[in-house]
């Protein structure tokens, strides 16, 4: 009897979390049957046929020559520069939201808040749209330049490969910055009062608690997100860079997810695309692995 | 307990609604809009089920590769569709979805009621069953079956179809002949605006070189238009590179035909009937984007040209930024009456060392082609078939065309039309009231490609369906401009000037089905496109000519090792089926 009802109560249990299951089956992995299109040659309409099987040739043909190499590292390196960058300044919106946190005037800092977290919600078609009326060459900036004598024609700010990089972090971080600094306003809320008032009593500065009991309270937040970012190394997202290419950046500005776009969409090479994005999750699910053996290594424990 | 049975039932339901989220795409097979045709059936009790019958509203789902608006059909057109077939359109458009809905939209074996599609992808879809055979029904289209001829033409080359079965109906075929030539103007020539061409002196212009001086003039005459905004010689724009099967700058392969050679995917079609490879330098893709650096190198080019898209460049055209048109249907964004008549409007200027390519009236059809949908059948059937038929007939044409009576024209006693609201389209006007008084562009035909090319005699009146040929208009156009330009060159249109000087390539419109290529093809198009074209737009802004000539070889050496050369034996077996169509037309 007892073991009936427990049985039944499981079975209740696993009735909770079923929907969840299928949603996942459905939109997580039925989509990896997708993949059997790396191996064909494909084309719409036609359906996938026996005798279009053609094994390994698109991964193949990734590499088969120079040329084709070098834009492979071409790509690798734009997505490795933008995703380090990203890396190297992931600390900004931290730091962002612990200063953030000391306005006590809070009108003020409802309203950086709110100013900061919108753009995240401006779609990147529109954030272009806003650089090229500020950055074409008779905008805003090539405008004023102009009239204060600083340059005698227009720069192609949008043509520009200097600083390339660093440009595109700055769009992100304008676009993302307040965004992520909502992860830790609610980690610093967390923090026990206690320990900062008792700082106060002793005689701790501002600049003494930041540093004392706010950053290493946020650290371990700091830390989940570095690693889950590191697992999504080699996704930049294709919209920021899709809107911004043109002939003369593309040599710098193309990712991996905008080298598998135009080679999808361009016209219609699924088949070799679908390979390119195979070998993304294989390396990520890779680096997922990696950091988060290093995380054991080094925390004593995982965060998946 | 309760806590329990409501916990649940809400995940039962969660599970079925997420089963029957993903059952819709599989039973949308035999036509999703079919269901929406039912709808209304309730209230139609006086309809009976035999025949067609327009009682219930039918809403048709047009898979259309030529729409620039996605979604329904507004306006004053869906009124006249709605008044006379009770027929709601619905448009899926790929150039605003992206090209990935043809894909999605194939799998499910429902492209759309009506398709419009480009001759590839047709081909693609007859053979995958996609498309309905429709021959028993379109003999009984009266004003279809005045096309008898180069609908025969065309789907008696549709590879397969040894039946003689009729797939589809080609777009934009005319009534005159394969070989005429009747437009006034070329799809593409130099064009500057007369005023400031007459300003610096009307010089005779040799060559290039030549055009650039005269522009370069142009330019230092006037740096800024009248609101003091900078002006260029060209201002180019890069959304359309690489689409339509072209490989290359589409500005660039535009220009090319000004010396009467033609891009043909990787291959350059020659006056004299040979195809060399685009790579070629003596062909004309080297000598036109030389031509656009030389003009960047003399200030000429817009700096944004690269960056811009192609509304900002429309921007400028619109606001007189821009000296320098090459469409013929560029002008419509500068050439208003009033600036005719001031004498600013744009108009061709002959190069003396220039012959223009054109193709021939599209008898055979412009290339994209109209088709049913295998899923529809019974009574939807019917109705899509007499809508297609009423969209090739005179009236369904005069209102594609020409716009709506009273409005857009109006008829004299002796029958034929004369052009009113000039600017309905540019302007949106109001249209009257009894068609729904909406704007006028807004409620424009959305489908944008038609049965019937309006250089196409009108039965009605016996001039063309197009307005720029009537009679009243050539009248009301005789402007300034227009004047002074005969003046000067002694004859009435461009195209005069062009025989006359025997400066006009005209190709035979021709009825062939190309073989559509396989995936190994389409990626080294693919990728020789995006090469040529990033290439391309860094040569126009080289810094010097040694700049110039090392992008160039580069470009060609990346090419070979994409594997142009097999990308140009296909193109070059597959136009050369084309070219021998169009010898045999002669």
């Amino acid at each position: 009897m007892t073991k009936n009802k427990k049985k039944w109560r499981s079975f209740k249990e696993f009735l909770y979390i079923l929907p969840f299951v299928i949603i996942v089956l459905i939109f997580a992995y039925y989509p990896l049957y997708g993949w059997v299109y790396a191996f064909f040659d494909y084309k719409p309409p036609q359906a996938l046929t026996p005798d279009k099987f053609v094994g390994l040739k698109w991964f193949k043909s990734m590499v088969e020559n120079p040329v084709k190499i070098k834009q492979i590292l071409q790509v690798l390196r734009n997505t490795f520069a933008i995703s380090g960058l990203s890396l190297l300044f992931s600390w900004f919106p931290m730091i962002f939201a612990v200063f953030l946190n000391e306005i006590k005037c809070v009108p003020f800092k409802k309203f950086v808040q709110t100013v900061t977290t919108i753009p995240n919600f401006i779609s990147w078609v529109l954030v272009f749209s806003i650089a090229y009326s500020v950055l074409n060459s008779t905008g805003v900036v090539n405008t004023v330049l102009m009239n204060l004598h600083l340059i005698d024609r227009p720069i192609d700010f949008l043509k520009s490969t200097e600083h390339i990089y660093f440009k595109q972090w700055l769009w992100l971080t304008w676009k993302n910055a307040g965004w992520a600094a909502i992860m830790y306003i609610a980690a610093i809320t967390g923090i026990d009062e206690q320990m900062i008032e008792a700082a106060k009593v002793d005689g701790a500065s501002r600049m003494q608690i930041i540093r004392h009991i706010t950053i290493p309270s946020i650290l371990p937040t700091y830390f989940v997100i570095v690693m889950l970012n590191l697992a999504n190394f080699l996704t930049n997202g294709m919209e920021q860079f899709y809107v911004f290419q043109n002939s003369f950046n593309k040599e710098y500005i193309q990712v991996l997810d905008l080298y598998v776009y135009n080679l999808a969409m361009g016209s219609g090479g699924y088949s070799l695309s679908v390979a390119v994005s195979i070998l993304k999750t294989i390396v990520s699910v890779i680096l997922l692995t990696l950091t988060n053996g290093f995380s054991k290594l080094v925390r004593g424990e995982g965060f998946i | 307990m309760k806590k329990r049975v409501v916990a649940l039932l809400l995940s039962l339901t969660l599970v079925a609604a997420s089963l029957t989220g993903c059952g819709k795409t599989t039973d949308s097979g035999n036509g999703g809009a079919a269901s929406a045709s039912t709808e209304k059936k309730a209230d139609a009790s006086t309809s009976t089920d035999t025949g067609a019958s327009s009682d219930e509203l039918l809403t048709i789902e047009i898979y259309d590769e030529a729409a620039n608006y996605q979604g329904t059909q507004t306006g004053w057109f869906a009124k006249v569709v709605k008044d006379r077939f009770n027929i709601e359109l619905n448009i899926i458009a790929p150039q605003v979805a992206g090209d990935a809905v043809y894909q999605t939209r194939t799998a499910t074996g429902n492209l759309g009621d009506i398709v419009l599609l480009d001759p590839a992808h047709f081909t693609d879809c007859v053979q995958a069953g996609l498309i309905k055979d429709i021959s028993g029904e379109i003999k009984n289209c009266s004003n279809l079956m005045e096309f008898d001829r180069q609908i025969t033409a065309y789907n008696s080359g549709v590879p397969g179809n040894t039946t003689g079965a009729v797939y589809g109906i080609p777009c934009e075929m005319t009534n005159t002949s394969p070989t005429s030539f009747s437009d006034d103007v070329v799809y593409s020539s130099p064009m500057l605006r007369w005023d400031l061409y007459d300003a610096v002196g009307a010089p005779d212009i040799a060559d290039l070189d030549g055009l650039l001086d005269t522009i370069k003039k142009i330019q230092d005459a006037n740096p800024t238009n009248e609101d003091g905004d900078p002006a260029y010689g060209f201002s180019l724009w890069p959304d359309w590179d690489n689409n339509d099967g072209m490989i290359g700058i589409a500005n660039v392969v535009q220009l090319t035909t000004w010396y009467g050679e033609k891009i043909k995917g990787s291959a350059i079609l020659t006056t004299d009937d040979k195809f060399i490879p685009l790579t070629d330098k003596n062909g004309t893709y080297y000598k036109m984007l030389k031509f656009l650096y030389k003009a960047n190198q003399m200030g000429l080019v817009d700096p944004d040209s690269g960056s811009q898209n192609w509304d900002a460049a429309c921007a400028k055209m619109s606001s007189g930024r821009v000296y320098t048109f090459w469409y013929s249907w560029q002008v419509g964004f500068w050439n208003t009456q009033e600036r005719l008549a001031d004498g600013k409007g744009m108009i061709f200027i002959p190069v003396l060392d220039q012959k223009y390519y054109t193709t021939s009236d599209t008898y055979y059809g412009s290339g994209r082609i109209f088709g049913v949908g295998s899923g529809v059948d019974g009574e939807k059937y019917d109705r899509i078939m007499k809508f297609l038929d009423w969209y090739a007939s005179p009236e369904g044409v005069t209102f594609q065309h020409c716009g709506i009576e009273g409005f857009n024209y109006t008829v004299g006693a002796d029958g034929k039309y004369t052009i009113m609201n000039d600017n309905a389209l540019m302007d949106n006007l109001p249209v009257p009231e009894e068609y729904g008084g909406a704007g006028y562009s807004d409620g424009n035909n959305a489908i944008n490609q038609w049965i019937v090319s309006s250089i196409s005699t009108n039965p009605n009146t016996g001039e063309c369906y197009g307005n720029t040929h009537w009679a009243s208009w050539k009248a009301a156009t005789a402007t300034k401009t227009k004047n002074e330009w005969s003046a000067r060159f002694g004859v009435a249109e461009p195209v005069d000037w062009m025989k006359a000087h025997n400066a006009l390539l005209v190709r035979p419109s021709v009825s062939v089905s190309l073989p559509s290529e396989d995936a190994d093809i389409t990626v080294i198009r693919n990728q020789v496109g995006q090469e040529v074209k990033d290439a391309s737009w860094k040569m126009i802004f080289a810094k010097n000519d040694a700049e110039f000539d090392s992008m160039w070889d580069t470009m060609t050496t990346n090419l070979d090792s994409l594997g142009f050369e097999q990308l140009y034996k296909f193109d070059v077996d597959k136009y050369t089926i084309e070219l021998e169509a169009m010898q045999a037309a002669k």
